[in-house]
């Protein structure tokens, strides 16, 4: 059963469209969600989590629609906007604290051994943490309750290129575990490093959602190229000087 | 809910927000505009709410195993919560003027409100507005309190001057009597803002959850 299946996604602002966007994920593996900036991932994503509201579709977790079971879905899913970016000024031991009544499965020994593990000091607050620590922060969070879905928002933006590497071996290390990992990049060598699926969306649009493998195939087949560098470039270039000209 | 409230005061409730409840010792400033200290004591709510909105409170609590009404509902109860102990100062230091210093001859020539039931009523009517005006504004957007904030101070403005103004009406003269007279009418009044402050907060929690259901975060 898939951890999470989105079907007909859609969502119009005024400005806006995402229109028809529809993949699924499996557990034990990771999606990267790519799209160039203004694509609408961070909106697909808001979505799935029910903080805006679509306009059509179907979302539905572990079998369960998120409209009647949210509550219950949110104990096995952790979400991060990429760094905590909340109680930036607050100890990270009293957010964990506050946090941990909210999980009935939350495990303090995971805790424990995610922040050793990320070396995270549990007496300082999020703002005296580096970008990769704040990102390293919110999956020890998600991880704590033993979330089965990680969904990322552009979680290695930002990150020097150490950084990122360690965040993905912690990516295909959870998967691994058995954890599905959802996360939105336009970084797309950090995707070809660990990703198993892809799903990809141009202005709103879906183009394609597919393995890793079959993906790949079919855009050198149809002359997009070979990496996900080319294959976003020729999908969506625009030709600038020409604009610039007129 | 017992969960979120319990966030609200070790994340979302500033100290300052506490500190302002000293405030409320205007109620005993002979020749001050005494409903003030109800203001005030909304203001200090006022920077929990600025503060919150900017470490993003709204997000962070949205993203937790949580229904959106509770959060709301978690809002106002923890308002209502520091509301009610500035009410219950008030209430003390009323009680205080009105026995011990009744006597007092600084507060027997003070032109403007005396402590009184009616001088409670209205403060329940300055926080029936601030739950209104301010809290159900801002889960309009879930962002914005300028604009809350500010038709919350001009409710504030009006009702202070409609206090102050109402017992130089002759016919009304009874709202702002010494300690003791016309006792009954004097907590009738009361008894009737903590109805209106009451059914306000209630209807307004109920317009903020819907609200709050329909916004996009």
């Amino acid at each position: 059963m898939a951890v999470l299946e989105v079907k007909g996604l859609c969502k119009e602002y005024p400005s806006f469209r995402l229109e028809d966007i529809s993949f699924s994920v499996e557990p034990g593996s990771i999606m990267g969600f790519i799209g160039r900036n203004g694509a609408g991932k961070t909106t697909t994503l808001k979505s799935i989590l029910n903080l805006v509201h679509p306009s059509a579709g179907e979302i539905t977790y572990f079998g369960l629609p998120l409209a009647a079971h949210e509550r219950e879905i949110k104990q096995r899913i952790g979400y991060a906007g990429g760094a905590v970016d909340y109680y930036k000024r607050k100890r990270i031991a009293d957010i964990v604290d506050v946090t941990r009544m909210f999980y009935s499965n939350w495990d303090d020994a995971e805790y424990r051994r995610y922040l050793d593990a990320f070396s995270l000091d549990p007496a300082k607050t999020p703002a005296q943490l580096s970008e990769g620590m704040k990102v390293k922060l919110n999956l020890t969070l998600a991880l704590s309750h033993h979330a089965e879905l990680l969904i990322l928002d552009e979680p290695t933006s930002g990150l020097d290129p150490v950084s990122r590497d360690e965040l993905l071996d912690a990516f295909t290390f959870l998967r691994d575990q058995g954890v599905a990992v959802l996360f939105s990049t336009h970084i797309t060598s950090d995707l070809e490093k660990c990703a198993d699926h892809i799903t990809y969306i141009v202005k709103g649009r879906l183009i394609a959602s597919a393995p890793m493998d079959a993906f790949f195939e079919q855009n050198k087949a149809d002359g997009f190229g070979s990496t996900l560098e080319e294959i976003m470039i020729r999908h969506e270039k625009e030709d600038l000087r020409e604009k610039l000209a007129h | 809910m017992k969960n979120l409230l319990i966030k609200d005061i070790r994340l979302a409730v500033l100290p300052l927000t506490w500190i302002f409840l000293a405030a409320t010792l205007l109620t005993l400033v002979p020749g001050y505009p005494i409903l003030l200290g109800a203001f005030f004591a909304c203001l200090g709510i006022f920077q929990s709410f600025q503060v919150s909105r900017e470490m993003n409170d709204v997000l962070y609590t949205a993203l937790l195993p949580v229904k959106k009404a509770d959060v709301v509902a978690s809002r106002y109860a923890i308002v209502c919560l520091i509301q009610l102990l500035a009410f219950l100062l008030m209430a003390a230091l009323t009680v205080v003027r009105m026995t011990v210093l009744s006597g007092s001859e600084t507060y027997a020539k003070n032109a403007l409100m005396n402590p009184s039931p009616v001088f409670l009523g209205f403060a329940l009517l300055i926080f029936a507005a601030f739950n209104v005006l301010f809290v159900g504004g801002f889960f309009r957007t879930a962002y914005k309190i300028g604009m809350p904030f500010l038709f919350f101070g001009i409710a504030t403005t009006l009702l202070v001057f409609v206090g102050e103004a109402l017992h130089f009406i002759p016919s009304m003269k009874y709202l702002n009597t010494p300690a003791g007279e016309h006792l009954g009418g004097q907590f009738l009044f009361l008894l009737a803002c903590a109805a209106a402050y009451a059914g306000a907060t209630l209807l307004s929690c109920r317009a903020s959850q819907r609200r709050f259901e329909r916004i996009d975060l």
